[in-house]
């Protein structure tokens, strides 16, 4: 009973980072219509500048803060100089459906070459701002710590300010219409192109908490090669599918049960089977509700 | 018609592209046809392959360094018979198809004497595969990996083994338990692949009976997994607990184990017991504190031997504000034994005499290690034994009783013995003749 | 568009074999192992362009089908002691099957999330031989097809063996290749990737056509995990990475996905570009960190540089231009 309650603790935890991960990757979706696969990079990148920050100041929410303005400005930047101007240049040809897709990855090798010349390939250290010793119910101590209940608490944070501005302003709206009609909105007065700026900006800084996150959720150590972060990557895409790439919260929810799920695998199946089950996951959901958990039917073929 | 002639014609042109690119690449031979590929007037060239950057280089990444140190510092002593010996560093990210590479353009691009100290267990075999060192004649010394198939002269006849195998280790960590805790409820956590595998059949061999055994995944382990571990080991009620794994793996799991309140006696295997790697990884060095430890080297902050306190200030001089830590150590010493073998090689070594100086003079070359080199024309193990200690409270390893107790034993059946060997002393200045 | 006779073509795949034949008596070691580089790239490339030019559908994971095809290859030769023939064509059955199930869950997926989803797998797959000891754990198995033949002569060296291989199983994949592209199933991918609506409308079967790019695509996959085998000795997860699955689509896309004809360009810049950069980082006397991780970044900007602005690869822009100019060869 006890190791259930751990595990589930774990999943959950897991859960609300990959959920992170996949919000990052709908927004993307939302405004410009694109996977963006660089977005590992992205989020290590940024952790990176958190990381690079804590050596001028020593506040890890200081630190925070800034790599999700850096996440903002580089995700901005992409938008501008790359997706605009692929977007238009490849509308027609033989790869134009997959081509965004290709580019991500490009820029996905070179995001990840360039931090690993500058911070090089070792091991590095965001010390976790909270202890992450776990809480004890009489002489049992659960995995659940004061870092993973402020980890939960910054996804849940974080999930009610977009909901917040995508339910209280126009940016939401603005953003689907962008997305789906660009010409349309534009004649409907939407200023399309800084809407996508936004959308991404908001990707960016949403991916910066996923990483910076993700490193506290450890012993705090990571290096340019982090294994979990391309893991962070597929769990959040894997995420974003279950949840019907469109919506926030179907994104939590995705992210939530693929936590939950890959937690029991690896606790009570195999620890090799670890890698596997999201796909094995993905492809279920796929098979079973290929609209995801809250999409709309027809939503698979983009 | 058109198109296609045309499609062709473009491959044609780019095969001859191709080839005259390539036949124009291809570098004169630099050395005389007398002298042997990597050894000129003025240079013997080494090369080395192991994983400079990506998830496995945290502390090897330090090796290279520490190795061109040493060779530097015999150099500006007057060199090997006059010549410079100088280290060719090749990055393979710890993947086999990029091991192959790189090796590759090692002995056949840069036209290196001989490997010195490749990592990974992995990576060697792909190597002895597809380059197939031991048909071409190039030495392969001293491999950085503890697995015990290396030492099998049929199968690796050019390969030196100088770790302690993952068998002998195993061994000689049952006999400590025997010794120092008899009785306890014993866990195991270890690498799931044939790392793991040999010090399974060595704790088998001797009779270790677990009362928990976790083996994880290469490559699977962060501080989530290690969740999984610990708990495995705390329903398990283990009192003792073995952390056979890479330093990322030790690292998670004494990391969760801390969060969770679970402090049993941890042992440490050799690979992943560096305390400068582990503390790097994010875990305070209380958590290391009174840890059992095992290695061949002297302590690290043995300032009091010879070795140590010279190879620390030519590491400190070579590179400054880089902690000396046992990956550099190692390192360090390899290259020590290689310019030995380099010297017993004769006045111009060649692959063939290189091989039969280690055969012939290897068990008497000196070294750091607290035990001697076994080398012989029939036995290519390097070093067959282990001292242990317990983590001091700022993480240094440091032997039990303050003086070191060396175990001893071989891959197979043979039984765990206290050593006696005594170390001669360094030759003077650390330049061996 | 007129085509060239079957015998014309056979002449001319004869001729590049003759001219590859010379190539390997002419260079050193390194390079004939580098041209075993190139073959095992031409040919997982144009699985790749089979897949991706030919039908639209997108694979991240085509690392994974090479794996399927490695260990297929190093199982059957550990266990059955097949000859090697043998065991290159249960490399390709194996990768075939594979992707003819991969083909089924792709059918019903376009864009992005076949993408994702072969994304996954490339991850994935690969640490499955840690769950069965038979597949060899993380060290993996060997994988030897032998010395050259002693006919060949006693300096014929191993490498030059493999180049000969791998190239021999090249030349028949990519004629085999050019083939079914100019088949009946050529044609209906063509109209699929044009527009599947189309394509439906035209009475083709959509859903069973592109299962079929994917079986095929997947056993010349395979075959390109065997010979990627066969030049490294072994297989093992770590050997096919999320990054050679990255270094193929790459090498496509560079190549052209439309067309076979580039598919030499990619594959040779793949193993080019390492040694070119390699080499001026350290003229220019840099570390080795440089030397290893610039590679990823050129590589990288090139693969974004082309899908911008050549985005049909070069082979193809070229023709196009000249068909603009209205010159002829």
């Amino acid at each position: 009973m006890f190791q259930f309650i751990n595990t589930l603790l774990i999943g959950i935890t897991s859960g609300a980072i990959y959920a992170l991960m996949a919000l990052s990757i709908v927004l993307v979706w939302r405004s410009t219509r694109v996977i963006n696969f660089a977005q590992a990079g992205q989020a290590l990148t940024s952790t990176f500048i958190g990381f690079q920050t804590l050596h001028y100041i020593n506040s890890f929410w200081v630190a925070l803060l800034v790599a999700m303005i850096g996440g903002a400005l580089i995700s901005a930047l992409i938008e501008v100089t790359l997706m605009r101007v692929l977007l238009k240049h490849s509308s027609s040809g033989a790869i134009a459906g997959v081509a965004p897709i290709i580019a991500t990855l490009g820029l996905l090798e070179v995001l990840q070459g360039t931090i690993t010349l500058i911070w090089g390939g070792a091991d590095v250290l965001i010390a976790p701002p909270l202890s992450n010793v776990g809480f004890t119910i009489g002489t049992n101590t659960l995995v659940f710590s004061p870092m993973k209940l402020a980890i939960i608490i910054i996804v849940l944070a974080l999930l009610a300010l977009l909901s917040l501005i995508f339910q209280k302003t126009s940016i939401g709206l603005s953003l689907r219409a962008a997305a789906y009609s660009p010409e349309l909105a534009r004649l409907a007065g939407v200023r399309v192109d800084a809407v996508r700026t936004l959308g991404w900006a908001l990707s960016g800084a949403t991916g910066a908490v996923a990483g910076l996150l993700l490193v506290s959720n450890g012993n705090g150590s990571f290096s340019t090669a982090s294994m979990e972060f391309s893991l962070l990557l597929i769990s959040g895409f894997i995420a974003a599918v279950i949840g019907g790439l469109e919506s926030v919260l179907g994104a939590v929810l995705g992210g939530l049960a693929l936590g939950i799920i890959t937690s029991f695998v690896l606790m009570y199946v195999s620890d090799s089977l670890f890698f596997i089950a999201p796909f094995v996951i993905l492809l279920l959901v796929l098979f079973i509700r290929p609209q995801g958990i809250l999409g709309k039917k027809g939503g698979r073929r983009a | 018609m058109k198109s296609f002639n045309r499609r062709k014609l473009i491959s044609a042109s780019a095969i001859l592209a191709v080839t005259a690119l390539t036949a124009t690449a291809v570098p004169a031979n630099a050395f005389s046809p007398k002298s042997e590929v990597g050894v000129s007037q003025t240079e013997i060239k080494l090369g080395i392959t192991l994983p400079m950057t990506g998830a496995a280089s945290p502390g090897y990444n330090k090796v290279p360094a520490a190795m061109k140190a040493y060779f530097d510092y015999v150099n500006a002593n007057g060199g090997v018979n006059g010549r410079k010996v100088t280290l060719v560093v090749k990055d393979d990210q710890y993947v086999p198809t990029q091991a192959v590479a790189k090796t590759n353009e090692l002995i056949l691009k840069d036209r290196v004497l001989a490997l010195v100290a490749p990592l990974g267990t992995a990576n060697n075999k792909a190597v002895a595969a597809s380059v197939n060192p031991g048909k071409r004649g190039v030495p392969v010394l001293f491999v950085n990996t503890g697995f015990s198939g290396f030492a099998d002269q049929k199968k690796f006849p050019t390969t030196y083994a100088i770790l302690p195998s993952y068998v002998m280790e195993a061994k000689i960590m049952a006999e400590y338990i025997k010794d120092n805790f008899a009785g306890k409820t014993i866990g195991l956590v270890y690498q799931d692949d044939d790392f793991g595998t040999d010090a399974l059949s060595g704790f088998k061999s001797a009779g270790v009976k677990f009362a928990a055994t976790v083996g994880y995944a290469s490559g699977s382990q962060s501080a989530t997994t290690a969740a999984g571990w610990v708990t495995k080991l705390k329903a398990a009620n283990c009192d003792v607990v073995i952390l056979f794994g890479v330093s990322s793996a030790t690292a998670a799991g004494l990391g969760t184990a801390a969060a969770l309140k679970y402090a049993p006696q941890w042992i440490l295997g050799s690979v992943g017991g560096d305390a400068t790697t582990i503390k790097a990884s994010g875990v305070p060095a209380g958590v290391l504190y009174n840890a059992v430890g095992a290695s061949f080297l002297p302590a690290t902050t043995d300032t009091s031997d010879e070795y140590v306190s010279l190879f620390q200030s030519i590491y400190s001089k070579a590179v400054p504000g880089s902690a000396f830590d046992n990956n550099v150590l190692v390192g360090m010493n390899s290259a020590f034994v290689t310019v030995q073998a380099l010297k017993a090689a004769g006045a111009n070594p060649t692959r063939a005499s290189l091989l039969a100086a280690i055969d012939s003079k290897g068990s008497t070359f000196a070294s750091a290690a607290l035990l001697p080199l076994n080398y012989s024309k029939t036995s290519h193990v390097g070093y067959n034994g282990y001292w242990f200690g317990k983590y001091s409270p700022t993480g240094d390893l440091k032997p039990d009783g303050g003086k070191y107790t060396l175990y001893t034993t071989d891959s197979g059946s043979g039984a765990v013995v206290k050593s006696t060997w005594k170390r001669p002393a360094m030759p003077a200045k650390g330049l061996p003749n | 568009m007129h085509k060239l006779s079957n015998k014309v073509r056979i002449l001319i795949f004869i001729v590049i074999g003759f001219a590859i034949y010379l190539l390997s008596n002419n260079v050193d070691e390194l390079r004939v192992y580098q041209g075993a580089q190139v073959a095992v790239y031409v040919v997982g490339i144009a699985s790749i362009i089979l897949l991706t030019g030919y039908s639209g559908q997108v694979s991240l994971g085509q690392g994974a089908l090479l794996g399927v095809g490695g260990y297929a290859a190093a199982l059957s030769q550990l266990k059955w002691h097949l000859p090697i023939p043998a065991t290159f064509a249960i490399a390709i059955l194996a990768a075939a099957g594979a992707g003819a199930l991969l083909g089924i869950a792709a059918a019903r997926l376009s864009g992005p999330y076949l993408a994702g989803a072969t994304l996954a797998l490339a991850v994935g797959l690969p640490s499955i031989a840690n769950q069965f000891t038979v597949l060899g754990g993380e060290q993996g198995l060997f994988f030897d097809v032998g010395f050259p033949p002693s006919s060949l002569g006693a300096d014929f060296t191993q490498y030059k063996w493999f180049f000969w291989i791998a190239s021999l199983a090249t030349l028949l994949a990519i004629f085999w290749l050019q083939n079914v592209m100019r088949s009946r199933y050529g044609r209906t991918w063509k109209a699929i990737r044009g527009s599947e609506v189309a394509a439906e409308l035209a009475g083709v079967n959509v859903a069973r056509a592109k299962i079929l790019a994917f079986t095929l695509s997947a056993g010349v996959a395979g075959l390109a995990g065997a010979l990627l085998a066969m030049t490294i000795g072994t297989v093992s997860p770590s050997a096919f990475p999320l990054a050679l699955s990255f270094s193929l689509l790459t090498g496509a896309v560079l190549a052209g996905v439309t067309t076979l004809g580039g598919v030499i360009i990619g594959a040779v810049t793949l193993v080019a570009i390492p040694e070119i950069v390699g080499s001026i980082v350290n003229r220019a006397g840099a570390s080795e960190a440089i030397a290893s991780n610039l590679p990823h970044i050129v590589v990288g900007a090139l693969l974004i540089l082309t899908v911008v602005f050549v985005p049909n690869g070069p082979v193809e822009q070229m023709r196009s231009r000249r068909l603009k100019n209205g010159t002829s060869l």
